[in-house]
């Protein structure tokens, strides 16, 4: 609601009045400064007005005029499109425009990576979901009630829903079924070990569930121009792609960043931001978009749902001797992100483990499906869960211990991926496991007879203390940072000083991830300022980049840090060379300058003398390689590694699994703040534990089943598991800025295997399937 | 939308109109209305009519009024009248659902999954309902629930008349998590001492709660009603068994006279977790 006031008096223009985000800080005031600069807890600055609820995302965004969209989603996973008659929709009292595939003035086609993929379906249809037109009106109701009004008539097609069918199907697409093939060769393909154990290991449809659904504005310019404030968290790719669907320049495009309410891969859906813009500059009104939950479900895209087999050899003491392995992604009806996420499926096939010989094929293949895309740890959280089953496998087979089995096997710096590059970041996967599997178990119920006792089940649920069993299962996992094979990574900030305040103006979207925070933090360690404001993110500003594998952490962390350090140089060289001393014997903090020695001590603000300060900095990390055409290559700029042990009780009898406590220790580089660094961890063990037990979009014949939060269940506080961060190791990378690594995905990778491994361990099931369903956890009697 | 105050305005308000849809927690009705696919004409608010806001007491009977929450349900001095229907309402969905969802609208929405409707079935309970010009008639909640006797325009569920039962009774339920969700498959058993019988019903595996008729009349009579009440657990797990081949039976044998097939692994792990919920909440109910 605050939202709304705060916005409304200062909307309606056509100049970017659009209020998007709030500047004033709860914290200010504080008569004790809180603690500041890298290796503290430095709040976010939005958190309060987050948690008051009057944060304005762009569900809230308001303007003089403005119009309602709706978008028409095809009911159909695959059919041809016979005709589409808008009239009577248009007709439609209170209708202002409709606008189907025939009113894409440019490229009919997008896509983030490739363009493959229709603005509004023309021909045919290829997933439940697909926008097929909007409409403008001047109600949301009109407008979903005209949209409903538009006559589609379709031939519907039989739908290809089994990625397994798709590589002998009719082409879904002009391009093709295949998207990408990777067929990894390293070593000796006659290598055969004493042991080998096999395994098909199927892995769900994950849905990035943001609490926000999708929203948007767009306010048309008078240049002709438009403007869409939204949740993007790439804005110059998504203005880059618009402009081209739009047929403009991009620099009659601006996309605005508001508030990001939750992102675990891609927003804003560009099947949202591309009928809004399209209206506005039909209608020459603003128009706003929220989509429904429901819709919400059927656009983002998902985790790749996967089937993996593997076969490992080792020898009698369990030393890995080669692992085969064929993964197969379903990445549904458009290509998205799918190549990337292969490339890293196949990459990390054998796990953070020395593997002599690998041999990996995989592939990604176009369905009828919903379409899949960047979500959190894609690609390697699929692969870990089948790799650790595989291990656990392997220590039953040889009758070891399962952390003992890992042990010996777990890389280190200077190992080979089975890519070929060589491991040159720290890698302390030993220690990492070691500080899981020493750390004491929780007690068990009935050694701690005083605490109450969580079923599973639930309070008040169906649960049984005598048919509870525990169990205790292991997870490694490993995940690249940043865009890998020769993606160009790089991000622009800029820091200006004026007086003692200090602006960071970067493309960086802060997603939930900490951003914001991070680079307030950067400027008031090299600058010695408390008062660091981050301004909002629009596409005036230099491009920065996606916000995913931590890159902004490294990129946009790394140019703020530049950037900041150029200001400091500015700030500090008249007075050193005043002084005759060099810049590196002046120090600032709290606004002061002062020397080695004591001799020069001023402000900030008189060194200044009423200047401003500016300086743009750029971070580009050392480039990556392509894989070859078989699998090799120095794809990775660096990787972050992470150990889970799981805890779980599992009704055996009725099947059902509650987590007890995941047990973390994880490979971060450098803590730069260390109550941000434990909230991403648990967050990621969260949706671990979601993908491992509940989170599956369900479809039948390629419609989706209950798309809403009843029928997707998300972990609740009753689900999620006591999360105890047992070491965070910190070995400075040093390539990276700070020497900080990723920390959000990783945990998401690790936890699903590690839960795994825990349900296993209590029923002796073989746990080949995530989610886990209850039927896969019952023991049957005898 | 109209806030009448009693039962008998309300009932006169949907009389007047009859597009109107009553409303009372409103947690199915507004998800349905918010996602588009219901627009009521008007609105008949029942939030007001405090007469069926609590229960009171009738010839060994609580007459229950539509309008008790989840929540008001879930409290201890409802639960040790009725246990059976207050661990239902304790696990109807998460608080915010619990303090605004009606035992009334459990009833109208009639959803597979109602918790309290394996109760209100195993404790054949009867509707009263509120009709135009004061009228009142009492039909089996089960009559309702089948569609053997539907609400007439302008009628609305006033209260539900209850037995109070003076002995154990549980229900239980399994969801796919740990957190409050939909039952996957959920069971009431309650004890009838004066008349020696065993009720049990099984929810969310049928469009409505199955009574397993048999297995309730064979349970009762194995137990020593004058003595202590108790039973081998072989004997609860045959009840659960009982219980669960008759809410999902087998496959008919085909008419030719060949093999009947085998139910799909889905439907055995369903009929599995019946057998366990029947078994559990018998074992509690006697324990």
């Amino acid at each position: 609601m605050g939202g709304m006031t705060g916005t409304a008096g200062a909307a309606g223009t056509a100049d970017g009045a659009v209020t998007t985000a709030p500047v004033t800080s709860a914290l200010a005031g504080h008569a004790e400064p809180p603690p500041h600069g890298l290796g503290v807890s430095l709040p976010a600055a939005d958190a309060a007005a987050k948690t008051q609820g009057i944060y304005p995302y762009a569900a809230d965004l308001w303007a003089e005029g403005l119009l309602w969209a709706a978008v028409l989603r095809s009911p159909h996973p695959h059919a041809r499109i016979l005709s589409i008659d808008t009239t009577e929709a248009a007709r439609m009292p209170g209708v202002r425009a409709v606008v189907t595939h025939a009113d894409v003035p440019g490229d009919t086609a997008h896509g983030r990576r490739i363009a493959d993929r229709p603005v509004f379906a023309s021909e045919i249809v290829r997933h439940h979901g697909e926008p097929i037109a909007a409409v403008a009106a001047d109600h949301p109701d009109t407008a979903r009630l005209a949209a409903a009004a538009i006559a589609v008539e379709y031939e519907v097609l039989e739908p290809v829903t089994d990625p397994e069918q798709a590589f002998a199907a009719e082409p879904l697409h002009p391009d093709g079924n295949l998207i990408r093939h990777i067929p990894l060769r390293f070593g000796d393909p006659e290598a055969t070990g004493e042991v080998v154990v096999e395994g098909l290991y199927r892995i769900g449809r994950q849905d990035p569930a943001p609490i926000g659904a999708e929203a948007g504005l767009a306010v048309p310019r008078p240049d002709g121009g438009v403007e869409i404030y939204t949740a993007s968290t790439d804005p110059h790719a998504d203005r880059d792609l618009a402009a081209a669907c739009f047929g403009l320049a991009p620099e009659r495009v601006k996309v605005v960043v508001t508030g990001v309410p939750g992102a675990m891969g891609d927003r804003e859906d560009p099947g949202m931001q591309l009928p809004l813009g399209l209206l506005a500059l039909r209608t020459g009104h603003p128009v706003k978009l929220a989509a429904t939950r429901e819709e919400s479900f059927l656009s983002h895209p998902h985790r790749h749902p996967t089937l993996l087999r593997y076969r490992h050899h080792a020898d009698a003491e369990g030393k890995l001797v080669k692992v085969e392995a064929q993964i197969l992604l379903d990445a549904g009806a458009y290509a998205d992100s799918s190549a990337e996420a292969l490339a890293a499926a196949v990459s990390f096939a054998c796990g953070p483990y020395v593997v002599p010989h690998a041999f990996v094929e995989g592939w990604a293949v176009r369905t009828n499906n919903p379409p899949s895309g960047h979500v959190r740890g894609e690609g390697a959280m699929q692969v870990c869960a089948a790799y650790e089953g595989q291990m656990d496998k392997l220590a039953a087979r040889l009758g070891m211990d399962p952390a003992e089995l890992r042990l010996r096997n777990v890389m280190a710096t200077g190992d080979l991926l089975p890519t070929g590059q060589t491991v040159t970041c720290p890698a302390p996967v030993a220690e990492l496991l070691r500080a899981v599997r020493d750390e004491p178990l929780p007690a068990l119920p009935q050694d701690d007879p005083d605490q109450d006792w969580l079923l599973p089940g639930g309070p008040d649920g169906a649960g049984e203390p005598g048919a509870v069993r525990r169990g205790v299962g292991y997870g490694l996992g490993m995940i690249h940072m940043l865009g890998a094979e020769g993606a160009d990574e790089v991000s622009t900030a800029t820091v200006k000083v004026t007086g003692s305040v200090a602006t960071v103006i970067c493309a960086a979207v802060e997603t939930g991830q900490g951003f914001t925070t991070l680079a307030r933090q950067i400027v008031q360690d090299v600058l010695g300022l408390e008062e660091v404001h981050v301004a909002p993110v629009d596409t005036d500003q230099p491009p920065s980049g996606p916000g995913a594998r931590s890159r902004h952490t490294w990129v946009s962390g790394g140019a703020v840090e530049r950037a900041a350090r150029m200001v400091r140089t500015q700030l500090l060289q008249p007075l050193a060379a005043q002084f005759g001393m060099s810049t590196e014997l002046l120090t600032i903090a709290d606004g002061k300058i002062t020397s080695y020695d004591g001799v020069l001590s001023t402000t900030v603000g008189e060194a200044l003398d009423g200047k401003e300060l500016w300086a743009t900095a750029q971070c580009r990390p050392h480039p990556t390689e392509p894989l070859d055409e078989t699998g090799q290559g120095d794809a990775f700029v660096g990787l972050a590694f992470c150990a889970v042990r799981a805890v779980v009780d599992v009704d055996v009898e009725l099947g059902s699994v509650r987590v007890v406590e995941m047990a973390v220790a994880q490979d971060v580089g450098r803590v730069l703040n260390p109550a941000q660094a434990r909230a991403r961890i648990e967050a990621g063990i969260t949706q671990g534990v979601g993908a491992a037990l509940t989170e599956n979009l369900r479809t039948s014949a390629g419609q989706v089943r209950r798309p809403d939060l009843t029928g997707y269940a998300l972990p609740t506080a009753l689900d999620t598991p006591d999360i105890r961060i047992v070491r965070l190791v910190e070995e400075r990378d040093v390539v990276a800025p700070f020497g900080a690594k990723a920390i959000s995905a990783v945990p998401v990778v690790t936890s699903p295997a590690a839960v795994a491994s825990a349900v296993r361990a209590a029923t002796g099931r073989p746990v080949n399937r995530l989610p886990i369903r209850p039927q896969a956890a019952v023991v049957t009697a005898g | 939308m109209t806030l009448p105050g009693s039962l008998d305005e309300a009932v006169a308000a949907l009389s007047a109109m009859p597009a109107a849809v009553p409303v009372a927690g409103g947690t199915d009705l507004m998800a349905a209305v918010n996602s588009g696919l219901l627009r009521p004409a008007a609105l008949v608010g029942l939030g007001r009519i405090n007469e069926i806001r609590g229960w009171q007491y009738q010839d060994g009977h609580a007459l229950l009024g539509a309008g008790l929450t989840h929540a008001r349900m879930g409290r201890p001095d409802f639960a040790a009248l009725i246990p059976a229907l207050a661990a239902a309402a304790r696990t109807a969905g998460p608080p915010q659902i619990r303090n605004a969802g009606t035992l009334g609208g459990n009833i109208a929405s009639a959803a597979p999954t109602g918790d309290a409707l394996p109760v209100l079935a195993a404790l054949e309970a009867t509707l009263v309902i509120a009709g135009p010009g004061g009228s009142r008639r009492e039909i089996p909640v089960g009559h309702l629930l089948t569609g053997f006797d539907m609400l007439r325009p302008g009628e609305l569920i006033g209260y539900v008349r209850v037995p109070l039962l003076h002995a154990p009774q549980t229900f239980l339920k399994a969801t796919g998590r740990t957190g409050p969700g939909r039952a996957v498959a959920s069971v009431a058993v309650v004890l009838d001492p004066a008349r020696r019988n065993v009720r049990c019903a099984v929810g969310a595996v049928a469009p409505m709660p199955l009574r397993p008729l048999d297995a309730e009349r064979w349970v009762a009579s194995l137990i020593d009603w004058d003595g202590e009440r108790t039973l081998a657990p072989e004997a609860c797990a045959a009840f659960g068994d009982y219980v669960a081949a008759a809410c999902i039976p087998d496959p008919a044998p085909a008419l030719d006279g060949g093999e009947p097939g085998t139910l799909p692994p889905a439907a055995l792990h369903l009929r599995r977790t019946v057998a366990t919920l029947a078994r559990r909440a018998l074992g509690r109910a006697l324990a």
